[in-house]
């Protein structure tokens, strides 16, 4: 299999609110992937595109602005894991031979409060009130809470350090502090997730230009990214997982691919769709010891300047959560920390392994990213 | 003399309601033939071996909280309105069953503790019947 490098990436600012179509949104999203990547746009031989909300054919608007080169683009729907799904899809292809240029991207335009499922979901499930996307985490939470005396105040620090990163994002749908008072006083959504640990409803775009090693030097890029290693998985059955089972072993396979362990991550991004996500997730890849979670961001050790930085660009809470568009943002500021190129949020000490997790009622991605 | 309404579930799949004032309602799950695991709701092939051999069960009415939470909003479409609560009740059986509860205080809520099936109605539907849910509530 060859191997397979990020050579550019690039993100429309996520908000709210937009006047702007989603035609409008990739556009930035394509053009600024394309300009890092030194990639024309007649080169990219495949396109994939996530997006959860949006019409059908979708897709084919958005990357067709650049051109009716007449490429194969195919829409990608894996929930929250969207937009990594649709660049690991090309990741794949680039390295089995078949494409030697992808770009991948991510779209959504979404409403405001609670999410649906869009569709058509089982009636008694509407009715019987379980679609309630927080109630996920908060459960996991209150676990966590009861077997390893995991406080709310812990919980709520983890939603001050996703603010405290978002602020220096421009990218991010909130770029502002916040108060572990404001965390905690916010109003209760589902105990003990409260306003200000849930991601935010939001729109926005992402994309990536991914090309075979090899053929790399062809483009003045900036420095390439090697997608060292990934595994996908949509859980695998064990009587004591309440949800997805086997996500130790699908972050061992990923660890396995790049053939690295989780000692060598220096910084990841987890997926925060609400905060105390960033406790017990980085747990289940094996990068805190089992119910340390809460200590450690108590301890300060997941901060930009902390021994694992997590969430470095805000993480889904505080850099909002367009929910097909999220996951190439998620790698797009892996790849400006492995770059040195993120500013006032650049992690010290030249991180060279970047960890991923993106993880929706779709599937769970882990994946590895290489200097 | 009022006609007793009938009673119909939300959805036939998940429980039986009693046909006798002697029997109880109760949930139904399949078990494997093949591996033993038992799972609800009902399914045709084993989540955790594949095999198509599945019986149908009658699962019990009492189990354990795993986890739970109340939540504080309406979801779009729900006729359970906030604030409710949330949980997983870990059966006797093995399986695990996502299910409302008929607590909301979250003082009175515990991990671990003992929590029975409930059924009660949740809305009537276009003939006149009464459509049941089920819950769960701290015994």
């Amino acid at each position: 299999m060859r191997e397979v490098v990020i050579l550019g990436v690039g993100l429309h600012k996520f908000e709210r609110f937009t006047d702007k179509t989603l035609v409008e949104l990739g556009e930035v999203a394509i053009s600024n992937a394309l300009k890092e990547s030194g990639v024309p746009f007649k080169d990219i031989e495949a396109a994939y595109v996530g997006h959860c909300y949006a019409a059908m054919g979708t897709g084919r608007s958005v990357v067709t602005q650049f051109g009716e080169t007449g490429i194969p683009i195919v829409n990608i729907e894996v929930a929250c894991s969207s937009a990594t799904q649709a660049l690991l899809r090309g990741a794949w292809e680039i390295a089995s031979g078949l494409y030697d240029v992808v770009l991948a991207v991510g779209v959504e335009k979404m409403g405001t409060g609670l999410i649906s499922m869009g569709g058509e979901t089982d009636r008694y499930i509407v009715e019987m009130g379980y679609m309630v996307m927080p109630a996920s985490y908060a459960m996991r939470a209150r676990r966590h809470m009861h077997d390893y005396g995991t406080t709310f105040e812990q919980l709520a620090m983890c939603s001050v350090k996703e603010h405290k990163n978002g602020a220096l994002n421009p990218y991010a749908q909130y770029q502002k502090e916040i108060t572990l008072e404001e965390v905690m006083n916010s109003r209760m959504i589902a105990d003990p997730i409260t306003l200000y640990m849930c991601s935010p409803t939001s729109s926005g775009a992402s994309a990536a230009v991914i090309c075979a090693k090899e053929k790399a030097k062809k483009y003045i890029s900036k420095k390439p990214i090697t997608i060292a290693g990934w595994a996908l998985s949509s859980g695998t059955y064990a009587r004591e997982a309440l949800e997805f089972g086997g996500m130790e072993e699908l972050a061992q396979k990923a660890y396995n691919r790049a053939g690295i362990g989780p000692e060598d991550i220096d910084v990841a991004q987890v997926h925060d769709a609400f905060s105390p996500g960033e406790i017990f997730i980085p747990e289940s890849l094996g990068l805190i010891p089992e119910g340390e979670g809460g200590r450690w961001i108590e301890e300060d050790k997941t901060e930009i300047n902390g021994v694992l930085p997590i969430n470095t660009d805000g993480g889904l809470v505080a850099r909002g959560h367009p929910i097909g568009a999220t996951g190439i943002a998620q790698v797009a500021e892996l790849v400006w920390q492995l770059r040195g190129e993120a500013g006032p949020r650049q992690v010290p000490g030249k991180p060279k392994v970047a960890l991923q997790h993106n993880a929706g009622i779709g599937g769970v991605i882990v994946s590895i990213y290489k200097r | 003399m009022a006609v007793q309404r009938k009673q119909v579930p939300i959805d036939g799949r998940l429980f039986k309601l009693p046909s006798s004032p002697s029997e109880k309602a109760h949930l139904i799950g399949s078990r494997c033939r093949s591996c033993g695991e038992t799972f609800f709701p009902k399914r045709s092939y084993c989540a955790n071996c594949t095999s198509p051999d599945m019986e149908e069960v009658a699962l019990s009415t009492r189990g354990k909280l795993e986890t739970f939470t109340i939540s504080r909003a309406t979801p779009p479409g729900s006729l359970i309105q906030a604030p409710y609560g949330l949980g997983y009740v870990r059966l006797p059986e093995g399986c695990i069953v996502q299910t409302v509860l008929s607590e909301c205080d979250p003082q009175k809520l515990k991990i671990d503790m003992d929590m029975e099936l409930v059924i009660e109605k949740i809305r009537e539907d276009e003939e006149g019947n009464d459509v049941m849910a089920f819950k769960f509530k701290p015994v």
